[in-house]
């Protein structure tokens, strides 16, 4: 019985995990390409340091929770190798968190139609 | 004052991520020891362990991240060598603290998916903590 309710919680717990992965991704993708697309232009053409001051730190507190999370869905749910390696790199991409987020969101699809 | 109380937060912060990770650290290592069938509180206290984690644990590491880049802001010290190995150092024990963690999460769905971890993985909490607290109060390079 207990084995039961472990089965139905764990793929729920893990689609939960999905949703605020997706949230993340979204966010670190978009810190990143306004950081490379808006910041760093205006830091080097317009001299305005203060636009990478700012973007700068957002970002890393995005791209911190999206390592972190990453870390902990993988350990948690056991997500295989390349699943893994791809996740890590998209983080570095512009527009990879965007792709990750796609990514995810037919991974989260697979758990609820199953 | 800023400066003075956004630092004072910030080790607060830290004392309470450390703690909580050093908690799941030591729990994780000795997960494989304990006999299960005989230690029937045993998944009531990694319930109570996990619910720490994400209400106090988890949120304090968001704050410490928040604070010390402010603090890092504030003191114009972005760029310097030192605060570089600490963010290393910070981006590091976030991601063992992601793996504790999710290792917590995944025994409390499964008792018997008990996750390989290091031995080692307290000592290598205090000795980052110890590297980071000497790198920030020194500043060597």
């Amino acid at each position: 019985m207990l084995k039961d309710v472990e089965d139905t919680r764990a793929p729920r717990e893990q689609i939960t995990q999905i949703r605020r992965m997706r949230a993340i991704s979204c966010v670190e993708g978009a810190t990143l390409v306004v950081l490379v697309g808006v910041a760093v232009p205006l830091k080097h053409l317009a001299s305005l340091p203060m636009a990478t001051a700012i973007m700068g730190p957002i970002h890393g507190v995005a791209f911190m929770l999206y390592a972190w999370m990453l870390s902990q869905t993988l350990y948690a749910f056991e997500w295989s190798r390349s699943e893994t390696i791809w996740m890590v790199v998209a983080a570095f991409i512009p527009f990879g968190g965007f792709v990750s987020e796609r990514v995810l969101a037919r991974r989260q699809n697979a758990l609820v139609g199953s | 004052m800023l400066y003075i109380s956004l630092k004072a937060l910030h080790i607060i912060a830290v004392i309470i991520w450390i703690g909580g990770t050093l908690v799941l650290a030591v729990i994780m290592t000795a997960v494989p020891n304990v006999d299960r069938a005989e230690n029937a509180g045993w998944h009531s206290f990694l319930k109570v362990v996990r619910h720490w984690d994400e209400r106090i644990t988890t949120p304090a590491m968001v704050l410490v991240w928040i604070l010390g880049l402010s603090l890092a802001f504030e003191g114009g010290w972005f760029g310097q060598p030192w605060l570089m190995i600490k963010l290393t150092l910070v981006v590091a024990l976030s991601g063992l603290h992601g793996v504790l963690s999710g290792g917590l999460r995944r025994m409390v769905l499964d008792q018997n998916n008990i996750p390989k971890m290091s031995r080692y993985a307290a000592s290598a909490i205090i000795a980052a903590v110890c590297a980071i607290v000497s790198l920030v109060t020194v500043k060597p390079f």
